[in-house]
């Protein structure tokens, strides 16, 4: 796609990611990655460590520029570095990104400079976010005297003090005690539900996905797997419901010859030594054959859970069980 | 607005990194301090290790004639434009002894007057005859030898002239150049302190920049309406007000142990402006190959080094000629733009040149300083602030 060609926005998305390719040597980060973000849902974007999530955020940001494939949020390309899309996206990035020896309220008044918001407008949405964000006492502390967790919501500030349209949030909760993610997690669909804001973010918290996003993509190695709303997804991809079942054998875990028994006759089951995953829609009645095939192959059945799909259910259908790092 | 706000910004954490801040504003003063110490407030002093051989000798009325103590008195009463006596006489009893003095650095010269020296002056030897020989000795390669011995040189000429009665058939005047004349050691050297002050600059440049990439704040920028202009110039500008102010520092502490300058302190500011863009520039090609503010220090010590030898500023460095274009003499370290900031500072401030007199200077700085910067802000625009 040359660089003066037109680039299609769909009516009514925000954020439109087209073809998106990046490679780093050898190793290609992203793979044709193709979505849409419609104006004030909350997107979320699922995948393992080195998935290429932090790459695609980039390219979609404009801080890298894709090998292949356009960005365009509200309808502007992202490649050009127009002022205009800088003004109306906000981003997060993964690690803490603060400017250590400025007080809270300094970094968020500069901040709100930086993308020409007067200075008396600057200080009041920074009054507004470090109460919102619970940093209303840390106001002129420096930052480099916070705790990591009031750290890391300041730096969420940072990317919200200019109002953007869209927010772009890089594993927001990483790092954070249970109240402040509940903190940041309400705050964040408040700027979606209550003023209209278009979230995307990225994380490994199935929960926090679950609880907060409209939908959800889940990308693996570059590629797209899924999109989709997260019940669709526990429907479609996580079958419903979920099977797990400890199992051993004379005590011990199960041999390979046993593994791959259970592998031939459930056909879809995570099986490794210790037990199985099966997801299926009402597995309950199938409970009874399993436990017999179980007894068959001379395997002692542990605990069992039987329970509805979770979406990490469904990202551990997707992207397998084995660690990437 | 945006330069402002990045200006406010930078200046807050400058000021909060105190050690810094503190090493920029002191270390010029600290050498200023140290020079005078080192040189005296009045100028350098010259030994001159003296063996007097002289038995002296009497003149045709009777009274002795003692030339040789005569000599040495008149060499240690030699005096510069200023009206200082830059030369100390130290005695020794032997040659050997006076040589060990010259070979340890003891002594920058030896004179040694001849036996027959007071005798040599009552009758001279006839023509053809073989004459007593007055020695001078010295490392030739050595400027305080040769400053030494052009002392001593003119002192005996003028002892000899009068104690023998020779009226020379032309009479030897020196002319200062500019108000060098009534300069010390200490002030010709002080004014290159001055762009050493301006050079420390290097450092905040670099750990600045180094630190807003390493901690990603300069991504966060990046993402923002803040452009490289914005940035760079807010950032410069703060490293403008540190420079001015370590100057100001510095000239306060050398007028403080007795520098007096001979040109107006503006255009001494001037040049240390013009040559701070310079610096702000080798303060970005480091921060382009910094990934932390470790590297950045560690970095940035290089092109200090370089600058701070070879422009002079510490230390005075001979003019290598190169080439000549037109009237003016290109030398090898001229395409340092501090090296011309030394020299018009010198020529300014310490010996009270106009503009004119140093347009040479002047010109290149402000040149070379606008090249440096550009190249600086070039690289780091390529290498730090566009797209991945």
């Amino acid at each position: 796609m040359s660089a003066a060609e037109p680039i299609p926005h769909p009516p009514g998305a925000a954020l439109c990611a087209e073809g998106l390719c990046k490679r780093f040597g050898g190793l290609v980060a992203v793979d044709g990655l193709s979505l849409q973000v419609r104006s004030g849902e909350i997107f979320g974007l699922l995948g393992p460590n080195g998935a290429g999530k932090t790459t695609a955020i980039g390219m979609m940001t404009g801080l890298l520029r894709p090998d292949a494939g356009r960005t365009t949020i509200l309808g502007m390309p992202v490649d050009a570095g127009d002022d205009g899309v800088r003004s109306r996206v906000g981003v997060c990035p993964q690690q803490i990104v603060i400017w250590p020896r400025l007080t809270c309220m300094e970094q968020l008044v500069f901040m709100g400079e930086a993308y020409d918001v007067p200075r008396g407008i600057a200080a009041r949405r920074a009054d507004e976010l470090l109460s919102a964000l619970g940093l209303q006492e840390k106001r002129d502390r420096l930052a480099r005297t916070l705790s990591g967790g009031m750290q890391r919501r300041l730096s969420i500030a940072l990317a919200l003090v200019h109002e953007p349209d869209v927010v772009v949030l890089d594993e927001p909760e990483a790092g954070l005690d249970p109240q402040s993610r509940v903190l940041v997690r309400e705050y964040v669909a408040s700027l979606a539900r209550g003023r209209g804001k278009t979230i995307l973010f990225t994380t490994h918290n199935m929960d926090e996905a679950e609880r907060v996003t409209d939908r959800v993509a889940i990308v693996d190695r570059g590629k797209l797997l899924e999109l989709d709303t997260p019940d669709a997804l526990r429907r479609r991809v996580g079958g419903g419901d979920t099977l797990e079942l400890a199992l051993s054998q004379d005590g011990k875990i199960l041999s390979e010859e046993s593994i791959r028994g259970l592998r031939e006759a459930l056909p879809g089951a995570q099986v490794d030594a210790r037990g199985l995953v099966l997801r299926r829609r009402a597995i309950v009645e199938e409970l009874p054959a399993i436990l017999d095939l179980v007894r068959r192959l001379g395997l002692a059945a542990g605990r069992v859970q039987l329970r509805e799909s979770t979406l990490e259910d469904v990202f551990l259908a997707l992207t397998g069980r084995s660690l990437r790092e | 607005m945006r330069a402002l706000a990045v200006f406010r910004k930078a200046l807050r954490e400058q000021l909060r990194e105190l050690w810094l801040l503190a090493l920029l504003l002191s270390l010029a003063p600290f050498f200023v301090v140290l020079f005078a110490v080192v040189f005296g407030a009045g100028g350098w002093s010259y030994r001159v290790v003296l063996v007097d051989h002289d038995e002296g000798a009497l003149l045709a009325d009777g009274r002795p004639l003692r030339a040789g103590a005569d000599l040495a008195g008149a060499i240690a009463e030699v005096k510069n434009a200023a009206g200082s006596k830059p030369l100390r006489v130290v005695p020794a009893a032997t040659h050997d002894e006076a040589r060990a003095m010259l070979e340890s650095g003891k002594a920058h010269a030896l004179v040694e007057i001849p036996q027959g020296f007071s005798k040599a002056l009552v009758a001279p030897p006839p023509a053809g005859a073989s004459r007593p020989q007055l020695v001078y000795m010295g490392d030739m390669t050595s400027t305080s030898y040769m400053v030494a011995a052009v002392l001593a040189i003119t002192a005996v000429s003028g002892y000899l002239e009068q104690a023998a009665g020779v009226r020379y058939p032309v009479e030897l005047v020196e002319k200062p150049l500019g108000g060098s004349g009534g300069r010390s050691e200490l002030d010709l050297a002080l004014p290159g302190l001055f762009v050493f002050a301006v050079m420390l600059l290097i450092f905040p440049v670099a750990m600045a920049l180094a630190r807003e990439g390493e901690s990603g704040t300069l991504r966060r920028l990046q993402l923002s309406r803040v452009t490289s202009f914005d940035l760079l110039a807010g950032l410069s500008l703060v490293q403008v007000l540190v420079g001015t102010a370590a100057v100001l520092l510095a000239y306060a502490a050398a007028v403080a142990t007795g520098f007096r300058s001979q040109g107006p302190l503006w255009a001494g500011i001037l040049v240390c402006v013009v040559a701070t863009f310079s610096v702000i520039g080798v303060g970005l090609l480091v921060a382009c190959f910094s990934r932390s503010v470790t590297e950045a220090f560690v970095l940035g010590n290089f092109p200090l080094m370089l600058l701070m030898f070879f422009s002079g500023a510490m230390i005075p460095i001979p003019k290598t000629p190169l080439f000549t274009l037109g009237s003016v003499t290109v030398g090898l370290w001229d395409w340092l733009p501090t090296s011309h900031a030394v020299s018009a500072m010198n020529k300014i401030l310490g010996i009270g040149l106009g503009a004119g007199d140093c347009l040479y200077e002047l010109v290149s700085l402000l040149l070379l300083s606008a090249a440096y910067f550009a190249a600086g802000v070039w690289l780091f625009r390529r290498r730090r602030l566009c797209a991945a």
